[in-house]
C-alpha cells in the first residue's frame, strides 16, 4: 500500500512539475497521447475485454468533436459541459447500436461497425449548414472558470487527469463483476449465457462504454487541434487506432497508453521519412498481430514493475 | 432516361460484381473474410503502372508481368500470413487481412504518390448507340468479364472433382486431409487465384475509377454485393452487385447524391440484421 500510494505521490508531483520542465511541443505531445489513448481504451474495452471487433471508433471520435463544437458554437453550452454531455449521448447511441448489432459477430460485426463509420462520415460531408460539410468547421474555444485554454500547454491541465480519471474508472471496471462477466462472454458467449449473463446487454454495454470513451477522447482532441475536417473521421481512421490498441496491447488499459505513445511519437523520430510514415504504421500493425499479437504491453518485463504497473492505469505520464 | 440509367449502372454493378466475386471466392474456398481485398484490387492496377515506368514495358506485356507478379503476392499473403494465422482468433485473422490491405494501400501512396494516375482503357470509352441507348465498349467489358469469371469459378466449384476437393477442404479441414486431399495446397492456389482476380478486376475498374491509393475503399462496395448475395453463394455476388449498382443510380437520379453515396452501406447494415443469409445464401448454423 505504502509503495502504491508513493507512486501515486510521483505521478501527481511529475504532472505539476511537467508544464514547467517541458517545452510547449511536449505538452502539446503529451496531450495528443492522452487524447488518442482516450480514444484507443475504448476500443480495448470493447474488442480486448469483451471480443467484439469495432472499426466504428472513428465514428464516435467524429460525434465527440462535431457534437461538442457544434453544442457550443450553436446553443453557447462551454466545451467543458458539453464534452460530457455529448460522451453520454454517444454511450446511448453505443448501447442502442449495440442491442442491434451484436446479434451479429465475427467479420459480419466488422462489416456492420465499418459501414456505421461511413455513414457517419457521408452524414458529416452533407450537413453543410451544421458541420459546415467537406470544408470543415473551427471548434470554439475551451473556456473553464473564465479562462481561455488554447495552446497545448494550457489544455494539458484538463486533458491529462480527464484522461487519468477515465482510466483509473475503466481500471477499476474491469476488475468488478463487470470485467469479470466481459472476460466470460469473450471466452465462451454460450457458457456466459448458461451462467445467466444477459450476454447481449453486456456486449451493448461495452460498445456504449467504447463510445462513451471515443467521444470523449474526439471532444478533447477538438480544441487541441482547433479544426474540424470530416477527412479525419474515416475507415483509415478507425482502421489507425486499431493498429494502435493492437501494437499497445488489446489485454490491458497500458496498452492504449503505450500504442498511443509509439504513435504519436514515432513520426517525430521518422522526419527524414514523411511519406513512408503511413507505410511505417501498417507494418507495425501487420507485425504485431502475427507475431506478437498480445502488444507491447504484453511483453514479459521483470515481475516487480509489472505488479506495479496495471494497477496505476492511466496516472503514468 | 429510365432506360439509360439503369444501363449505365449496370456497369457500375458489374465491377461491384467483379469484386465480390473475389471476396467469395476466398470466402468459400479459405473460410477468410478478406478486409484488404479493395486495396489488391487497387494494387493490381499499380502493378501495371509500375511495370510500365520501372521496366519501361508497353501497356499489354506490362499487364502480363502484373499477373505473374500477383501470383507472387498470392502465394506471399497465404505463406507469410494466412498459413502463420490459420489457427488464430477469427479476430486476428480479421486484422491481418485488413493490416494487409492498409501495407499495400500505404506502399502504394509512398511509392507512387498520393495523387491520381491516369489509366488506358482496354476497349474504346466511346459510347455507341444502340436502339438510342448510350453503350461504352469498355463497359461492356467489365459486365462480360464479371459473367466470364462468374462461369469458370461456378464449373470449378459444382462441376469438377478439384472444386469439390476445395470445398472439402474449407468445410472440414482435418477430414478433408483424412481423405488425401491437400489442404495447405488448396488454400494456395485459392489465394493465388483470388489474387490474379483482383489484378484483373484491378486493370478493368481503373480507367472507370480514379485510380488512387483509396481506390480500394469501393471493395466495400463489394462487400456489400457480396453480403447481399448471401457471402457464399458465386451468382448471388453478381445479382448483389448488379443490384447494388442500380439501386445506387435510382437514388442518384431520384433522391440525392448523399443517398446514392450511402445507400450501399445503409443496405449492408440491414442486410447484416434482418437477413444475414442475403438473397441466395444458406444459413450457417454455429457450433458449440
Amino acid at each position: 500500500m505504502a509503495g502504491r500510494a508513493l507512486i501515486v505521490a510521483i505521478a501527481v508531483a511529475a504532472f505539476f512539475i511537467a508544464p514547467h520542465a517541458l517545452a510547449e511541443f511536449h505538452l502539446f505531445q503529451i496531450c495528443l497521447v492522452a487524447g488518442t489513448a482516450l480514444v484507443v481504451l475504448g476500443l480495448i474495452v470493447v474488442t480486448g475485454f469483451a471480443g467484439q471487433i469495432s472499426l466504428a471508433q472513428a465514428a464516435f471520435v467524429a460525434l465527440g468533436g462535431y457534437g461538442s463544437a457544434i453544442l457550443a458554437a450553436r446553443w453557447g453550452i462551454p466545451l467543458w459541459a458539453g464534452v460530457p454531455i455529448v460522451s453520454i449521448g454517444a454511450f446511448v447511441v453505443g448501447f442502442v447500436l449495440g442491442q442491434m448489432t451484436l446479434r451479429v459477430s465475427g467479420h459480419y460485426l466488422a462489416l456492420v461497425t465499418l459501414a456505421v463509420t461511413a455513414i457517419v462520415q457521408i452524414a458529416l460531408i452533407y450537413s453543410d449548414n451544421v458541420t459546415g460539410g467537406a470544408a470543415g468547421m473551427p471548434v470554439p474555444a475551451f473556456e473553464i472558470f473564465g479562462l481561455t485554454l488554447s495552446t497545448g500547454g494550457q489544455l494539458y491541465y484538463v486533458i491529462v487527469p480527464a484522461t487519468a480519471m477515465l482510466f483509473l474508472a475503466v481500471h477499476h471496471l474491469n476488475h468488478s463483476h463487470y470485467g469479470r462477466a466481459l472476460a466470460a462472454i469473450r471466452q465462451s458467449e454460450t457458457a456466459a449465457e448458461l451462467m445467466g449473463l444477459n450476454v447481449l446487454r453486456y456486449k451493448a454495454a461495452a460498445f456504449g462504454a467504447s463510445g462513451f470513451l471515443g467521444a470523449f477522447g474526439g471532444g478533447l482532441l477538438a480544441p487541441l487541434s482547433t479544426y474540424l475536417d470530416p477527412a479525419q473521421f474515416g475507415i483509415t481512421q478507425s482502421v489507425y487506432f486499431l493498429a494502435v490498441a493492437v501494437v499497445g496491447g488489446m489485454m490491458s488499459p497500458l496498452g492504449a497508453l503505450v500504442g498511443s505513445i509509439v504513435f504519436v511519437l514515432l513520426p517525430d523520430f521518422l522526419q527524414a521519412f514523411q511519406t513512408y510514415l503511413g507505410l511505417v504504421f501498417a507494418l507495425l500493425l501487420l507485425g504485431f498481430i502475427v507475431l506478437r499479437p498480445e502488444g507491447l504491453a504484453g511483453l514479459r518485463l521483470p515481475k516487480g514493475i509489472v505488479a506495479a504497473l496495471p494497477r496505476l492505469g492511466g496516472e503514468r505520464r | 432516361m429510365l432506360a439509360q440509367v439503369l444501363v449505365s449502372s449496370i456497369t457500375a454493378g458489374a465491377v461491384y460484381a467483379l469484386i465480390a466475386l473475389g471476396f467469395v471466392l476466398i470466402y468459400k474456398g479459405t473460410g477468410v473474410v478478406h478486409f484488404g481485398y479493395g486495396d489488391q484490387v487497387t494494387f493490381g492496377a499499380y502493378l501495371v503502372l509500375i511495370a510500365q515506368a520501372l521496366i519501361g514495358l508497353p501497356f499489354w506485356p506490362a499487364v502480363v508481368v502484373a499477373l505473374v507478379a500477383s501470383v507472387l503476392l498470392g502465394a506471399l499473403i497465404y505463406g507469410g500470413l494466412m498459413w502463420p494465422l490459420r489457427n488464430a482468433s477469427l479476430l486476428a485473422q480479421i486484422i491481418a487481412s485488413l493490416a494487409m490491405g492498409t501495407v499495400l494501400r500505404e506502399f502504394v501512396r509512398a511509392y507512387m504518390g498520393p495523387s491520381a494516375w491516369p489509366f488506358p482503357f482496354l476497349l474504346s470509352p466511346a459510347p455507341i448507340s444502340v436502339f438510342g441507348i448510350l453503350v461504352v465498349p469498355a463497359n461492356l467489358a467489365i459486365v462480360g468479364v464479371s459473367l466470364g469469371v462468374l462461369a469458370l469459378l461456378f464449373l470449378l466449384f459444382e462441376r469438377t472433382f478439384h472444386g469439390k476437393a476445395i470445398m472439402a477442404a474449407c468445410d472440414n479441414r482435418i477430414g478433408a486431409s483424412l481423405i488425401g486431399v491437400q489442404v495447405s495446397m488448396v488454400f494456395l492456389a485459392i489465394w493465388i487465384l483470388s489474387s490474379v482476380l483482383a489484378t484483373v478486376a484491378g486493370v478493368l475498374v481503373a480507367p472507370l475509377l480514379t485510380l488512387s491509393p483509396d481506390m480500394g475503399l469501393i471493395g466495400i462496395k463489394g462487400f456489400t454485393a457480396a453480403v447481399l448475395g448471401g457471402f457464399n453463394s458465386l451468382p448471388g455476388a453478381v445479382i448483389g452487385g448488379i443490384v447494388l449498382g442500380v439501386l445506387e443510380a435510382l437514388a442518384g437520379t431520384y433522391v440525392s447524391s448523399a443517398l446514392k453515396d450511402m445507400i450501399s452501406y445503409g443496405i449492408l447494415i440491414a442486410v447484416v440484421l434482418v437477413r444475414p443469409q442475403g438473397l441466395l445464401g444458406v444459413l450457417a448454423m454455429k457450433k458449440v
